[in-house]
C-alpha cells in the first residue's frame, strides 16, 4: 500500500478532517480519499487548510522566499499545519461500496489514503457522489462537482460514454437551472 | 468585580504625579551620563573604591572604561541555539489531590544550510510525599509557590543542558535562558534547600562549560541599577563609602542620591547604539558566592527595541570567542523575533499553561480518581467557585 496522506484529527457522520504529514502537502481538491478504519470510508477532498496549531496565533509576512524563509525562521514550520475536509461519499461493507453515510464516522487518528484508480472508477461508476455533493450545504458544490467528474474521467482515460452518461444525471439533478448546468458542464468538458 | 469608573479617576491622578516626576528624572539621568563619563579614565580608581565600600545596594564592579561600548560581531550564519522555559500549576488545597505540575518547554533552533527546528513540551506531575514535601532547615516542609518555582528554574536549566548533550555537533551554539541566573531568591533559604537547586545548577553549568556551549540569561526591560550604584559610590564624597557610618544623613539630599531611581537600562539607552553592547561587569550579589569560577557578570546590549542586561559566566567572559558569539546570537535572535528573541518566545509558547488547561488538569485528577473508586472531596469553596450563585 502507498504511504497515508494525513491522519484523521476530526470525525463526524457526514464530514472528516485529516492532518497532512507535511506542511501545504494534501490531496488535491476534488480528490476521492478513503480511511483504514472499520468500516473503510470513501469521501471527497473538498477544503484544504493551512494554518497556524495555536488558535491564537497568525503567520506573519517575512518578505523572505520560502528557501529564506526555512534558513532563517525554522521554527515557523513546526507552528503551522495544513488539514483537508473530506465529504463522506461512501463506505465498505463486506467488500462492497455502499453508497450511503457510514454506521459510525472514521475513528480518529484512522490514517487517510488516496483512493486508487479502481477505486475511484467504482465510487464514480453511479451519479450517487453527486447526489451527496449537491445536497451538502457549506461547500464549494459546483467547483467540487467539476473536480470530481475530472478525476472520475482521468480514472477511466477519458471515456466519452461516461461523461455522457454523468452529464444526464446532472442535468436530472439540476432539474430546471439550465445557467447552472450549462456553466459546469462547459468547465468539465 | 472591578469598579472601572473609581479606578479611572485614580489612573488620571498616576498621570499627573508622573508628567512632575519626569522632569527630575531627566535632571537626575543627566548627572548620572556626566558621572559614567567622567569616572570613564579613572575607572580602576573607582573600581577600587567600590571593592572597598560597604553599601546596601547591589553595586557592579569592572574592568575597562565604563563608558565604553563594543560594535557587533559579525554572527555565523550557522549558529545553533537552545532555549527553554517553564510554567507550573500550584498546588490547590482546595482542590481534590495535592499536588502540582512543572510544565517544561524547550526549543532547538538551527540556521543556515542545515536549517531546521524542534519544538516540544512535557509536563512533570508531581504528587509523592518526598515531591511535596521538601529539606528545610532540617525539617520536611511542604512545597511552596517559591519553592516550586526554584525547582521549575532548575529544571528548565536540566533541559538545556539535555538538548545540548543530545546535539552531535555543538560548534557555534549558544544556550540561551529567559530570566537571570543569579538565583538570588535562594539567598534568605537554609542551607540543605539551597544546596538542593545550587548543586544540581552549578552541574549544568559545569557541564556546558565542558562542552564549550555558552549560556546567557536574558532579561528583557531590566530594572536593575548595578552600574547606576556604582555611579553613586562614584558620588559619594568620602574615600571609601561606608552606608551605615554615612556622615551626611543631616543634609537635606544625599550625595550620592542625586542620581537614585535612574536605572542601568535608562543609562546604556544613552550610551550604546542598536547592536552594541556595553563593558563586561561583575555582579556582586551574596548568592554568588556559591557559584565559584561560574560567577555571573554581565552587559547591555542595545538589541534595537530596547536595552536588555545578558547574564553570562565568569568563563564565557574569559574566552572572547565565547564573549562574542553570545553578543552576535543574541542580537540575531532578538532580531529575528521582532524585538525579543524568537527561541525565548517559542520555548514560553511551549511551556505555558492557560488557566483552561489548569482547569482541566484538576477535572483529569478528579475524573480517574472517581473512576478508581476513590472518594473525592473538593472544599466548598472550590466548588463555589466552579459554579457561582446568584
Amino acid at each position: 500500500m502507498t504511504s497515508y496522506v494525513g491522519e484523521v484529527v476530526e470525525s463526524s457522520t457526514r464530514r472528516f478532517i485529516a492532518r497532512s504529514k507535511n506542511i501545504g502537502e494534501s490531496p488535491c481538491f476534488g480528490c476521492f480519499v478513503k480511511t483504514d478504519s472499520n468500516p473503510v470510508v470513501y469521501g471527497v477532498v473538498y477544503e484544504i487548510i493551512t494554518e497556524s496549531k495555536e488558535p491564537g496565533r497568525r503567520p506573519e509576512t517575512y518578505g523572505m522566499s520560502l528557501k529564506e524563509l526555512k534558513q532563517a525562521q525554522p521554527q515557523i514550520f513546526e507552528l503551522l499545519k495544513t488539514e483537508f475536509h473530506v465529504l463522506t461519499i461512501a463506505y465498505l461493507e463486506k467488500e462492497r461500496v455502499v453508497f450511503s453515510l457510514p454506521p459510525i464516522p472514521p475513528t480518529i487518528h484512522s490514517f487517510v489514503y488516496e483512493c486508487t484508480r479502481e477505486e475511484v472508477k467504482e465510487l464514480t461508476s453511479e451519479d450517487f457522489f453527486l447526489r451527496i455533493i449537491i445536497s451538502s450545504p457549506n461547500i464549494p458544490v459546483d467547483e467540487l462537482i467539476i473536480s470530481a467528474i475530472r478525476y472520475s474521467q482521468e480514472a477511466r482515460g477519458n471515456d466519452t460514454d461516461y461523461l455522457i452518461r454523468i452529464g444526464k444525471s446532472l442535468a436530472r439533478l439540476f432539474k430546471d437551472d439550465y445557467e447552472r448546468l450549462s456553466s459546469v458542464l462547459r468547465r468539465v468538458i | 468585580m472591578l469598579n472601572f469608573s473609581l479606578l479611572k479617576s485614580q489612573i488620571n491622578s498616576m498621570i499627573r504625579e508622573k508628567k512632575e516626576h519626569e522632569e527630575r528624572f531627566l535632571k537626575k539621568l543627566g548627572i548620572a551620563l556626566k558621572e559614567l563619563n567622567l569616572k570613564a579614565e579613572s575607572w580602576d580608581e573607582l573600581s577600587r573604591k567600590v571593592n572597598l565600600s560597604k553599601t546596601s545596594w547591589l553595586v557592579a564592579d569592572f574592568f575597562e572604561p565604563l563608558n565604553r561600548s563594543y560594535p557587533l560581531p559579525l554572527c555565523p550564519p550557522d549558529y545553533k541555539v537552545f532555549a527553554s522555559d517553564g510554567s507550573q500549576i500550584f498546588p490547590d488545597r482546595n482542590e481534590a489531590l495535592p499536588c502540582y505540575l512543572i510544565n517544561i518547554g524547550s526549543v532547538f533552533l538551527q540556521y543556515g544550510a542545515d536549517a531546521r527546528a524542534k519544538l516540544s513540551s512535557f509536563p512533570s506531575f508531581f504528587y509523592k510525599d518526598e515531591d511535596r514535601f521538601i529539606p528545610w532547615d532540617g525539617r520536611k516542609v511542604p512545597a511552596d509557590a517559591t519553592v516550586i518555582s526554584e525547582k521549575r528554574t532548575l529544571m528548565e536549566f536540566k533541559e538545556v543542558l539535555r538538548l545540548v548533550e543530545e546535539c552531535k555537533n555543538r560548534e557555534n551554539s549558544v544556550a540561551l535562558f529567559d530570566g537571570t541566573l543569579i538565583l538570588w531568591r535562594l539567598e534568605g533559604t537554609p542551607e540543605d534547600f539551597k544546596n538542593e537547586i545550587i548543586k544540581p545548577f552549578i552541574n549544568v553549568l559545569e557541564r556546558l562549560r565542558t562542552f564549550r556551549v555558552p549560556i546567557a540569561g536574558y532579561i528583557s526591560f531590566p530594572s536593575s541599577t548595578d552600574v547606576i550604584n556604582a555611579l553613586r559610590v562614584a558620588l559619594c564624597p568620602d574615600r571609601v563609602s561606608y552606608c551605615n557610618q554615612c556622615p551626611y544623613t543631616d543634609l537635606p539630599e544625599l550625595p550620592c542620591a542625586s542620581i537614585e531611581e535612574v536605572t542601568d537600562r535608562v543609562l546604556f539607552s544613552r550610551v550604546l547604539n542598536p547592536g552594541e553592547r556595553s563593558v563586561v561587569f561583575k555582579s556582586s550579589s551574596k548568592i554568588l558566592d556559591y557559584y565559584g569560577e561560574h560567577c555571573v557578570h554581565f552587559f547591555y546590549l542595545n538589541v534595537g527595541e530596547e536595552i536588555v542586561r545578558i547574564e553570562v559566566p565568569r568563563w564565557v567572559v574569559e574566552d572572547r570567542g565565547l564573549l562574542e558569539l553570545v553578543h552576535s546570537v543574541v542580537f540575531d535572535q532578538a532580531r529575528k523575533g521582532g524585538g525579543y528573541p524568537v527561541s525565548l518566545s517559542e520555548a514560553h509558547e511551549q511551556a505555558v499553561v492557560r488557566a483552561k488547561d489548569r482547569e482541566f488538569f484538576f477535572e483529569l485528577i478528579r475524573e480517574a480518581l472517581v473512576r478508581s473508586g476513590f472518594k473525592v472531596t473538593v472544599s466548598r469553596k472550590g466548588m463555589s467557585k466552579r459554579g457561582p450563585r446568584i
